[in-house]
């Protein structure tokens, strides 16, 4: 196989992601319980035989940085290779902040310029999949080519979200067009390039492009032989708060398309040292996932519960996302949330309640399912009342802000002052 | 030091192919995380692990002591097996002798103190606060005590101290209930060079710590009681390690296993969250990542990666990692290690005849636990009965063809 350098790009901003990416990157996010985005990818690097990984990092990168630590989860606390966070740094000529990932990567050039490998395959640390990156590398080094990229296909109603290409029927890219409002394919580029090192670094230089899928590719394209790899399995872009959610309630089918027990590949994570889940002697906890040190005294039903959560007696969870050590008080009814880390819901208040569906009034276009956000660290206080649609910023802990009645409409946006 | 050789013969199947210490408990931990968690809790770093018996599955957890920050450069754990010298080594004939065998490793760590610990207790203390205790009494010996109810006295060796908790007198298992309920935890703090001077010198044995050292200790030196209050139990028995399971699931429990400031490590397999279907019942039990159940489970312990099948019941049972319970099977007080197959249909613990005792080993087994051993496969279909015990790895042609009577053995 060819000597490969694996670049995951973790340093973007995600505002779809609301509240949750507020304090972190987006590949810093929980996923699926005990998981954070980044899992899959770093996780798919090492289960493909890739042990030389440097990870992009510019927005927000405490939390990705304490995941990552010195790489012991994936086995990439390594002597030669192994895990580097690449993060923006201030030069003679004094540096800048990366206007977009092939900036990132520009700015990096001298390392990658070091490292003693043939293909750097470019990764997004944002989306969840399972995927061996061996075979693409394999068609790579086959043909010959600059770069290769994979593709997916997706819903002909979801283009404007990707980079949607065309390829010919030997699999050539013939144009690459990034979020078009309209296309006639639906084969997505799912962000993952493989580049000859030498062709990569030859273009970074000689440029100055700022985004690969906007500015880079459709110029690539037309200038050298760029392959498709058709990746067939799962695969999930979860940039936004809808497809957060989805694709985390997509994990409690009877045989979800993410299968997250396949002993042949592991995903892999740091994990926080907790004992067994507790389950409660009157808690109902069919239909969910919950992960150890989870404490359930309450009714919880179709839902994902993290490591560390405390549901009280009398407590309901419905259709909701609760994030490591959310406390919810007895009596509490949360319905269709996404509630983040320590979060603490005060005794009878409702999360999610009534029929309301006005949109959030900031961020309409977003958040206009029903979905109700709460922030880390925020406190919810007792006997609150909170409509749909609603956010809560993170650490707002002043009950003040509840207004005196505690009711908060759908679609309201509480920040603190 | 934490002795960890014993074989543990009262556990029957559970420690056939394991040391005692490296039996699972509370579904993710092994015994012995909860001494050297204690340790390090406690501020010591150094710490060495005595094995001899079955030591693979021992040494395989312990690894290089990740999982309790004690892999350094300098101190760490380190695991000492029997080994071969000119003469004058053999295998660990008892605890002291173990030690005996290990002065050097005392000697080259240049310890002031050394702390005697066993690897087969459940309990959490701040063994700091001993060292202290020890420094202010000037003891050349501190051992840790328990009260013990009178009438369990003759089950433990009992401690009789004077009014300045200096100890007069050690009686093992005393058979008159007059020496007091001060129980012996077998926790040793000792001055290394007494330590040193009480194991060498002299014709007298110097094989078992309770036997030969501490009473000749008591004769002759400064040595103190110390006493604690809080959780502590000895697993040594199938009834014991079945009830401590039992009562982890009680809520006035005092072990707090989810104390942020005291936490138990233990070497944890990547494994998913624990997926509960849409019919599964959970109630008062312990669940951990990696399982799926569909089935209910009912005041139980599950380890972790345990598939509970759709309509099987699991009821006061504990089950180790990994092992498949069939559709439409029930356990009722079981104990099942790892990697077994419950057949469809199987009733594991079937009946009222809870008094049989087992026919091989009746003094072990005579309270109505039935336990299976590591990667057995119940064919579909069987009953078995209270107080049976499956060995390790049977398979399908052991079993007779529908029942396995109260007290069997397979």
């Amino acid at each position: 196989m060819l000597r490969t350098l694996a670049l995951i790009l973790a340093g973007g901003e995600t505002p779809a992601l609301s509240v949750l990416t507020a304090e972190r990157s987006e590949a810093a996010v929980p996923f699926a319980g005990k998981y954070r985005i980044i899992d899959f990818t770093l996780s798919n690097c090492v289960n493909s035989g890739i042990f030389n990984v440097g990870v992009l990092t510019q927005y927000r990168p405490r939390s990705l940085h304490e995941h990552i630590g010195v790489g012991k989860p994936w086995d990439l606390d390594r002597r030669i290779g192994g895990v580097r966070i690449l993060h923006p740094y201030l030069t003679s000529e004094g540096g800048f902040w990366q206007r977009g990932n092939a900036d990132a990567l520009r700015a990096n050039l001298d390392f990658i310029a070091e490292q003693p490998v043939d293909v750097v395959l470019v990764l997004a640390g944002d989306h969840v999949y399972k995927m061996d990156y061996r075979p693409m590398l394999q068609l790579h080094e086959e043909l010959g080519v600059d770069l290769t990229l994979a593709v997916h296909s997706v819903s002909p109603h979801e283009t404007h979200r990707f980079g949607i290409v065309t390829v010919d029927a030997d699999g050539t890219v013939s144009q690459f067009e990034e979020k078009p409002r309209r296309t006639r394919s639906s084969l997505a580029s799912m962000g993952i390039y493989a580049f000859r090192k030498s062709f990569l670094l030859e273009v970074l230089a000689g440029g100055t492009e700022q985004n690969i899928g906007r500015d880079l590719m459709p110029k690539l394209v037309g200038q050298t032989h760029v392959a498709s790899y058709n990746f067939q399995g799962y695969w999930a872009d979860v940039g936004t708060v809808q497809a957060y959610y989805e694709a985390n309630m997509a994990l409690l089918v009877e045989t979800p398309a993410l299968d997250l027990y396949d002993p042949e590949w592991v995903i892999h994570t740091t994990s926080a040292d907790l004992p067994a889940a507790e389950i409660g002697a009157a808690a109902r906890v069919g239909g969910n996932l919950i992960c150890d040190g989870c404490r359930i005294y309450g009714q919880v039903e179709r839902s994902v519960i993290s490591p560390g959560v405390y549901i009280s007696e009398g407590a309901v969870v419905r259709d909701s996302i609760l994030l490591n050590d959310v406390v919810v008080e007895p009596g509490a009814v949360v319905d269709r949330c996404i509630i983040d880390k320590h979060v603490r819901v005060g005794a009878e208040a409702k999360l999610g309640d009534g029929d309301d569906n006005t949109p959030n009034e900031q961020s309409p276009d977003l958040l206009n399912t029903g979905l109700t956000l709460i922030g880390k660290r925020a406190h919810i206080p007792a006997g609150a009342v909170i409509g749909r649609n609603v956010v809560v910023r993170p650490r707002v802990a002043d009950s003040g802000l509840f207004g005196p009645e505690k009711r908060v409409p759908s679609g309201k946006t509480i920040a603190a002052r | 030091m934490i002795m960890a050789g014993g074989e543990g013969t009262r556990l029957t199947v559970l420690s056939e192919k394991r040391a005692k210490p490296s039996v699972p408990f509370a579904g993710k931990f092994r015994i012995i995380d909860f001494t050297i968690s204690n340790c390090v809790n406690s501020g010591i770093y150094d710490v060495a692990v005595l094995t001899q018996y079955r030591p693979h599955s021992l040494n395989a957890h312990i690894g290089n002591g990740k999982p309790w920050d004690l892999d350094r450069s300098n101190g760490g754990i380190q695991l000492l097996q029997p080994y071969q010298g000119r003469g004058d080594q053999s295998w660990y004939k008892g605890t002291a002798d173990a030690v005996y065998q290990n002065l050097n490793y005392v000697r080259e760590r240049r310890a002031d103190l050394v702390v005697v610990l066993s690897g087969d207790h459940i309990y959490k203390m701040d063994y700091s606060a001993m060292i202290d205790y020890h420094l202010r009494q000037r003891a050349d010996l501190t051992v840790a005590v328990m009260h013990v109810p009178l009438e369990e006295t003759d089950r433990f060796g009992i401690m009789t101290v004077d009014e300045n908790q200096r100890i007069v007198e050690f009686t093992e298992k005393p058979k008159n209930r007059d020496k007091g309920t001060l129980a012996n935890m077998g926790i040793y703090v000792f001055d290394a060079d007494v330590l040193q001077r009480a194991l060498s010198g002299g014709d007298s044995p110097r094989i078992d710590f309770g036997k030969h050292v501490i009473p000749s200790m008591i004769k002759s030196g400064a040595v103190y009681a110390y006493p604690f209050e809080g959780y502590w139990v000895d697993v040594g028995t199938i009834q014991s390690y079945w009830e401590t399971s039992m009562d982890l699931l009680d809520p006035t429990n005092t072990l707090n296993l989810f104390d942020p400031t005291w936490r138990i490590h233990t070497r944890s397999e990547e494994r998913p969250p624990a997926k509960l279907g849409p019919q599964a019942r959970v109630s008062r039990s312990m669940i951990c990542n990696g399982c799926t159940i569909r089935g209910t489970v009912e005041h139980s312990v599950l380890s972790p990666g345990v598939y509970v099948s759709p309509g099987a019941i699991v009821r006061d049972s504990v089950v180790m990692n990994d092992t498949w319970i069939g559709p439409g099977a029930v356990l009722d007080r079981v104990i099942v290690d790892k990697n077994v197959v419950v057949g469809a249909g199987v009733l594991l613990g079937y009946g009222d005849d809870f008094t049989t005792p087992n026919k091989e080993q009746g003094d072990k087994m005579n309270t109505g636990v039935t336990v299976v051993g590591k990667g057995a496969h119940i064919p579909a279909g069987l009953r078995v009965g209270r107080n049976v015990l499956i060995n390790a790895d049977r398979d399908e042609e052991h079993f007779p063809k529908d029942e396995v009577k109260s007290g069997e053995t397979i």
